[in-house]
């Protein structure tokens, strides 16, 4: 159970991870603030920010379930992370 | 429009919940996800919208509008990327929502049949107890409705495996512009694939966005559950590496081959700046390729490995499974993205998703790509309210996925700073777009339907010779121009 803590909900400044975008939590990326002058980006507390990603995951397991009994995978990671050979 | 009129249709649904002539579900039922002219809204409503329950209901509505001349506009989910529901000269919105049932499951000779106005998620819902599916799959999976399918002629992200729309319809009812209800398929039986009695009607009833008929039942494919789905995405430093890359993939001759995607540098650069997926790619990424299939353990497995060697033949890498995995998952589901793009100071702005689509073949993909992105950077530096988010090819051809392909170019539309004047030159983009695909031997459509000005003033040069026999089959199927007018030029059948 997640015990919801008012002072828990202000999410961790932004950290630059490239040129126009933010992170506060870790792989949730922001546009940078910086190019939302126009239109603002709404406050969100943490709990929400977190409900939105774990749905995403959701939705995502719930389609592969959908479509196929099992999804295969090849146990491989990403071969594009670790520079260019 | 006439209080009798309302009073009629009334008379014939018995039903007034199930006569809309209110603004706010006449307004609801006005526009599709596709760039609108949002500053002209009133111009595109319908007079009234019903939303009949049965073939019988569907017939006597639109002998009314014959009978009185009344336009009368089809609609199913409204999820088009182009303006097939879209009144243009107001008239009856025939909302097909409510005719959503399935009538029959039969698992012996493997169809199902349904009303036009299930969607196909919750359709696939009933059929998985059973083992089967029905394996249309467009990016609106979610949200979009059976009958829509079937007007639009849709094209499906698994059609290489199992076909598109009109590969899956096995027949259908239809109630013609005239009110008669008819049945079409291949020859007449209605759960039969082939037959060579007749002439083949079941084409000419798919992808008529709506100027033919009112597709009221159909009788669909159902193939076997898939046991196993593999998805591999791959990455390279050139576009032209991946553009071979995708043809030794539709090459290979692998049967559970789904589909294969190619994006294009624009595309990356776009998911670079705005997808968690690609928001850490290496900037070497210019190019990525999505391969996916659907069968059994036994063909899937062994396959993978080949699409592995195939995808790292020309230097691809392996994306990983997550991303894999995970953007494949997303492709069913497009509509569920929120929208915005940048404006030329690189501010993020709300904008509407504008998806122009061709079929053109393999051989000119690289050429179009780059006279497509040309004519956008021109209208982005001319208006400022574009923004070009790339290109995809898909495979586009059933059970032959090596030729053509359907590509598009997706572009961001600021809606709320339409006027006159921008959306003038909007129009004018699309129809530069379209010539294009003209040029290099395509169509100006795959599977959007060409109703939209811009493109649809070129479906005459597009049909060349043929365009005087489609004038001829409109107008005696539709003698008073009733059924979704003004759409495909078809006015000029009647000149």
């Amino acid at each position: 159970m997640t015990i919801f803590r008012l002072g828990e909900q202000r999410p961790p400044e932004p950290r630059r991870i490239k040129e126009d975008v933010v992170e506060r939590f870790e792989h949730v990326f922001e546009i940078d603030p910086d190019l939302m002058r126009t239109f603002p980006q709404q406050h969100l507390p943490a709990w929400d920010t977190h409900r939105i990603v774990a749905s995403r995951w959701d939705h995502l397991d719930w389609m592969h379930a959908h479509f196929a009994d099992d999804v295969l995978s090849t146990g491989l990671e990403s071969e594009t992370m670790g520079g260019h050979e | 429009m006439d209080d009798a009129v309302v009073d009629e249709l009334r008379a014939i649904l018995g039903d007034d919940d199930r006569v809309l002539p209110n603004v706010s579900s006449r307004a609801s039922r006005t526009r599709v996800p596709a760039p609108f002219p949002v500053h002209r809204w009133a111009e595109f409503m319908p007079d009234v919208a019903v939303l009949p329950v049965s073939a019988e209901e569907v017939s006597q509505v639109v002998k009314l509008a014959n009978r009185l001349r009344i336009p009368v506009v089809p609609r199913a989910g409204g999820t088009g990327l182009s303006d097939g529901a879209v009144p243009l000269r107001g008239g009856i919105c025939v909302d097909v929502k409510l005719m959503n049932k399935i009538h029959e499951i039969d698992l012996e000779d493997r169809t199902v049949t349904v009303g036009p106005g299930i969607n196909m998620l919750k359709l696939n819902e009933e059929l998985r107890p059973h083992g089967v599916f029905y394996p249309d799959d467009p990016a609106s999976y979610p949200c979009s409705l059976v009958g829509g399918r079937i007007g639009t002629g849709g094209w499906s992200l698994l059609g290489a495996r199992f076909g598109h729309t009109r590969d899956l319809v096995i027949s259908m009812q239809v109630v013609l512009p005239t009110g008669e209800i008819v049945e079409i398929g291949d020859g007449g039986g209605r759960k039969l694939r082939k037959s060579s009695t007749g002439l083949t009607l079941k084409q000419l009833f798919t992808g008529h966005q709506g100027t033919l008929g009112i597709t009221t039942e159909a009788t669909l494919e159902l193939v076997p559950r898939p046991e196993l789905e593999f998805s591999a995405f791959f990455a390279f430093d050139d576009y032209m590496k991946a553009y071979r890359t995708t043809g030794a993939l539709t090459r290979s001759g692998l049967a559970t081959l789904a589909g294969v995607v190619l994006f294009d540098e624009w595309k990356l650069r776009y998911l670079r700046r705005d997808d968690e997926a690609y928001i850490p790619q290496p900037p070497w990424v210019q190019a990525v390729i999505a391969v996916a299939m659907y069968g059994t353990r036994a063909e899937v497995e062994p396959a993978s490995k080949r699409v592995m060697e195939l995808g790292r033949a020309e230097g691809g890498k392996y994306l990983g499974d997550e991303i894999s995995q995970g953007d494949w998952a997303s492709r069913h589901d497009r509509y569920a993205t929120p929208l915005h793009g940048r404006n030329r100071e690189g501010q993020v702005v709300p904008m509407s998703w504008h998806c122009e689509d061709a079929a053109l073949n393999y051989s000119v993909l690289p050429q179009v790509r780059e006279e497509w992105h040309a004519i956008v950077e021109r209208y982005i530096e001319r208006y400022g309210i574009f923004d070009d988010w790339g290109m995809f090819c898909y495979t586009n051809g059933a059970f032959k996925p090596w030729a053509d392909y359907l590509v598009e170019i997706d572009v961001g539309i600021w809606e709320q700073q339409l006027d006159d004047e921008t959306w003038a030159g909007w129009v004018a983009c699309k129809r530069e777009i379209a010539e294009v695909a003209l040029k290099y031997g395509g169509s100006i459509t795959a599977c959007h339907g060409a109703t939209r000005e811009g493109d649809a003033d070129l479906v005459p040069t597009e049909m060349g010779s043929a365009w005087e026999v489609v004038k001829r089959v409109k107008r005696a199927l539709d003698p008073n121009n009733v059924m979704n007018p003004g759409k495909q030029m078809l006015d000029e059948a009647y000149e």
